[in-house]
Parts: C-alpha cells; sequence; structure tokens
C-alpha cells in the first residue's frame, strides 16, 4: 500500500532537524524530530471516489448542455503570453469589447469610444484550438464584470499610458497603437491619430477596474461615467454567437525597437 | 555523516515505516507521534479533471480523485489535517451557475479541516460568501480580516487549535489586503490589519500562551513577488515573525517542488509551502514528534 502511494509522488524530500539540545531533557516535552515532505499531482493514476463523483453528477449535468454549446471556431490555440506586452488572446478581447460596446456607446451616445483598456490578470484561462464553446469563455471571464465607458481628460489618460509602460505586461488594449524603444514608451497613436494631452478621451474598460482595481487608478475620477450594462463576458459570447472563425494574434499594435 | 546515508538509503526504499521503525528502535525509551498535513490552495472551483486535449494539464485534477489519495493517507495516519489556503471560488462556470455551494460541500465531504479566505472568495460579495457558509462544514480562520461591521461577523475564527493524538496544532490565518484587488462593493466594511504584526499576535499566542506543538499560517498573501521585493508576502513574512513553524501560501499560484526553508526573526528554521493552483497538486508535510530530544543543534539535511 506504501508502495502504492509513493509510486505517484513526484517530489519528496526529508528534512531532518536536529533540535537544540536545551530542551532535551524534558522527557514529556513531544518536539519535532524528522520533518518529511512530499507533493502528489491528482492525475488519472488515482481512481475516482464514487460517492464524490455521484454528487457531483446531477450538477455537473445540468452545467453540461449549458456550457458545451459551440459558439465558434479558433484555428490556433490563443493565450494571453505570446506576445511581448500583447498576447493574441488579450488583443481578440480587447478588440471584440470594443467592437460590441463602441456600437452601443454610438447608439446611446452618438459618440465614438477612442480606445479599450483591460487587465492581463483578467484573461484568466487560454482558449484551445478548435471549437470554442461557452466554457471556454467562462474560464477566459469568469468574472461578473461590467463594461464602463469612462471620459478621461489628457492627463488621466497619459497616467494610463505610463501605467501601461511601467507594467510592461500584456494589458489587453485596443484601438491605440503603441511604439516603445526598448522599455520607453515613444509614440502614442489612438485611432489612428497621435495622442492629445489636451484633449478628453473615451476609454473603454471594467467597472472593476474603473474601481481602482489592478490600482489603474486613472480610471477612478473620470469627467464623466457611462455604464453601459453589458457585462464583458456576454460582449464575447455575443460576438463568437455571430462569428463563424475568430481570427487572433500578435498585430503591430505594439512595436517594440531594440529589443534586448 | 552514517545517518545522511542511511536516511538516503530510507528514501530509495520509499518507505515510510522504514524511517518509523528506525527512530523507534534506535533510542528505545523515545515514544513518536506523527501528525501529517495535507494541503490545497487556490483551487479556484476546479471540480472535474481538465478535459484530455488540455493544452497544458491534460486529465489532471478532480475532486473525486483527490478523495480517493486523500482518504489513502487518512487510513495510513488518521492523525490528518486537512487545509486550504484560500481562492476557493471562481474559475470555472460551477461557481457561475451555482455560487460556491458545491465547492464548500465537496470540501466538506472531504473533510476538510479549514480554510482562509483569498481574495476571490468575495467574488459574489461579502454576501455572496456568506449565503454559502451554510454548506461549509470546515473552519474559516482568518485573523486580519476585520469582519465586525460586516455580515461577517462572528462567522470566522482568528485562529483555532486542532489536538491530533495530544499534539497541539495551532492555526491561524493572513488574508491579502484588497484595496486595489477587490471591488470594494464586494468586500464592503471589511477592515484590513497589518499581517506581520497580527501574525507576530497570532503565534505568540499558540506558541506561547497556549502551549501549541505546531503552529501553521494558512496565508493567502502570495509567495514572492519579484517586482515588489517589499511588499508584504510569505517570505518576508517569514523573515520577520518568530514562532511561526510553517506557512501554507497561496494567491500566487507558486509550485513550489518542495518547501522553502525560512530562518526566521531569530534564526530559527521554519517552513513554507505553496502546491500551484487548480487542484492539480496535494501538497503533505509531516511532522514525528518524539518526547526524547538527543539531537545536536542547528543541522539540516535537505534531501530532494
Amino acid at each position: 500500500m506504501y508502495t502504492n502511494l509513493y509510486k505517484k509522488i513526484r517530489y519528496q524530500f526529508i528534512l531532518i532537524v536536529f533540535l537544540s539540545i536545551l530542551f532535551s531533557c524534558k522527557n514529556q516535552q513531544y518536539k519535532v524530530d524528522t520533518i518529511k515532505s512530499n507533493q502528489t499531482t491528482i492525475d488519472s493514476k488515482l481512481s475516482s471516489d464514487s460517492t464524490i463523483t455521484q454528487f457531483i453528477a446531477p450538477y455537473r449535468d445540468k452545467l453540461h448542455d449549458e456550457v458545451n454549446v459551440i459558439l465558434s471556431y479558433t484555428p490556433k490555440t490563443l493565450t494571453r503570453d505570446d506576445g511581448e506586452r500583447q498576447s493574441s488572446l488579450g488583443n481578440i478581447y480587447a478588440d471584440i469589447c470594443y467592437e460590441k460596446a463602441n456600437a452601443i456607446f454610438k447608439t446611446t451616445n452618438n459618440k465614438d469610444i477612442d480606445l479599450a483598456m483591460f487587465n492581463f490578470g483578467g484573461v484568466r484561462q487560454s482558449v484551445n484550438k478548435g471549437d470554442i464553446k461557452v466554457k471556454n469563455i467562462f474560464n477566459l471571464m469568469p468574472f461578473e464584470n461590467m463594461l464602463v465607458v469612462v471620459e478621461l481628460d489628457g492627463k488621466h489618460t497619459k497616467e494610463l499610458f505610463k501605467y501601461f509602460e511601467e507594467k510592461q505586461l500584456a494589458h489587453p488594449i485596443s484601438n491605440v497603437n503603441l511604439v516603445f524603444n526598448g522599455e520607453k514608451l515613444e509614440t502614442i497613436t489612438i485611432n489612428g491619430k497621435p495622442f492629445d494631452e489636451n484633449k478628453n478621451y473615451y476609454v473603454l474598460t471594467s467597472d472593476y477596474l474603473q474601481h481602482g482595481g489592478d490600482r489603474m487608478n486613472f480610471f477612478k475620477n473620470p469627467v464623466e461615467l457611462y455604464s453601459l450594462d453589458y457585462k464583458v463576458r456576454d460582449a464575447i459570447l455575443d460576438y463568437l454567437k455571430e462569428t463563424d472563425t475568430i481570427k487572433s494574434g500578435l498585430d503591430n499594435r505594439i512595436i517594440i525597437k531594440n529589443t534586448k | 555523516m552514517k545517518r545522511r546515508k542511511f536516511i538516503q538509503q530510507t528514501v530509495a526504499s520509499s518507505t515510510l515505516l522504514t524511517l518509523g521503525g528506525f527512530s523507534l528502535s534506535s533510542f528505545s525509551e523515545k515514544s513518536t507521534k506523527q501528525i501529517t498535513i495535507l494541503h490545497t490552495n487556490d483551487v479556484h472551483s476546479n471540480i472535474e479533471p481538465f478535459p484530455t486535449n488540455h493544452y497544458k494539464y491534460p486529465n489532471i485534477g478532480g475532486v473525486a480523485r483527490r478523495a480517493t489519495l486523500i482518504e489513502q493517507i487518512r487510513n495510513e495516519n488518521p492523525n490528518t489535517l486537512l487545509l486550504d489556503a484560500g481562492d476557493i471560488f471562481q474559475g470555472t462556470p460551477y461557481f457561475n451557475f451555482f455560487g460556491g455551494e458545491v465547492e464548500f460541500k465537496l470540501m466538506s465531504m472531504l473533510k476538510y479541516d479549514a480554510a482562509t479566505i483569498g481574495n476571490h472568495d468575495f467574488d459574489n460579495g461579502i454576501d455572496g460568501l456568506k449565503l454559502q457558509l451554510p454548506h461549509a462544514k470546515f473552519d474559516f480562520i482568518t485573523s486580519n480580516y476585520d469582519f465586525k461591521n460586516t455580515i461577517m461577523d462572528g462567522r470566522t475564527h482568528p485562529y483555532k487549535i486542532y489536538n491530533k493524538n495530544g499534539i497541539k496544532v495551532g492555526v491561524f490565518g493572513i488574508g491579502i489586503e484588497l484595496e486595489g484587488l477587490v471591488d470594494p462593493l464586494m468586500y464592503k466594511e471589511t477592515k484590513y490589519l497589518n499581517p506581520i504584526e497580527t501574525a507576530q499576535d497570532m503565534s505568540r499566542i499558540l506558541k506561547e500562551e497556549q502551549k501549541c506543538d505546531l503552529v501553521i499560517c494558512l496565508s493567502h498573501l502570495g509567495y514572492y513577488y519579484k517586482k515588489y521585493p517589499n511588499k508584504i508576502c510569505d517570505l518576508n513574512l517569514a523573515k520577520q515573525t518568530k514562532n511561526i513553524d510553517l506557512i501554507i501560501g497561496g494567491h500566487t499560484h507558486t509550485f513550489l517542488p518542495k518547501p522553502t526553508v525560512v530562518k526566521n526573526s531569530i534564526g530559527e528554521n521554519m517552513l513554507i509551502n505553496q502546491v500551484g493552483k487548480w487542484g492539480i497538486n496535494l501538497g503533505r508535510i509531516d511532522y514525528f514528534f518524539d518526547n526524547n530530544n538527543k539531537a545536536s543543534k542547528g543541522e539540516q539535511i535537505l534531501l530532494s
């Protein structure tokens, strides 16, 4: 039985602690003599406990029908870490949200959203090559965050780009082109026009980030805040329902010169 | 040197009994007690194994398999504690559709002893967390979230002592700062207390006042932040406190191949462990206690 168990052990080590002789005279007191540690990966070599499986079954069945609906198709696996300061998954995430939200914003406010920015951490799980099912999108975007548009003055918009420059992360952005010289952000182009610090910008993001999530404090006190009453996840689900095959990849929204 | 060699052979033969037998036979009047600590972190609503075509973890994980392993280990040593370091919620549609009920019910069936609260456990708001509490037959331990002005008041323990075969195991919990991480509308009036000061208080109470034989910190601070080396994390907490024997961590989804040995503020060794995420691994640490400490000071042998 022990052998059985230990076959499954990937890592094993023993740590022996010899404790101070000072305590050794007290006979009744128990002290740590040896520490042993290991870690077991939960894989198919372990049988499934039938009580647990039976308990899960009705929940799984209920979910199964809803989450296995096929929405669209991707010819390649989309991940959040396949690029430098951008990613195939982050790009399509931001682009979809921009497209769906802009349609609403245009109708209700007769204006265009200038750019979109979300957070790298909010892109939760990769989308495998092949059929895209409802569950993939729940895994990608499990949160109930709502899309919001903030009107930022030039100063706060600049802070947004400063944040992007400092973090060096693939925070999903859309409708914007950034040229870096190494780590330094040199050129900002929004909707094809150079960034103008004297202008206000309409920025699409989520309510979570607008409330200061990921310390995006530049979103906290906008000139104006527009709620779209539309969840990030619903925007992605709606887009995929209308799209047979999605295309995404790395593009020139981020250009890095003199990269190491 | 002789002893080291012996232990290497023990590892090669991969049996626990040989080691126990050795300990018992070497010191005739000695009695040994074994406490097994099992732990998970950041399971994030992963109930079923990943699909067989998963890009990174094909057919890995699953609560039903974890249950089998835990049962095997409990049969081997009934003096086992099963702990979770937070972020039980959020990550699969099980959470979106059932709100955490399935996670808590399963953890109860697996007989978890305790869990601490992670930032994602607030994802349906503090009300959403409280709503699921009736499904949890285990303790929630958090020492530095002050819930006094919230609906969670009185629902958690600042620390808890588990008596296993006469060994007192004290457990306390340290959560991560919620501001900037969780929407304030979600955590409401939860007050955040200084993690280091709280950890010092809790570990002093447990070790010095309550005379616990083992003090465990369930932490959701995160293991370490390379870009922010001074940010509070498990490594920094370990170095700046004493009286903690083991930090079981979470939040950063760190896959530690084995526990990290850290010197605490008074130069004593303690351990930090974290086993990644999503129920991919079960961590296990066995403490062998004896009442006849002949050992000389300070030396450690680490074999991996």
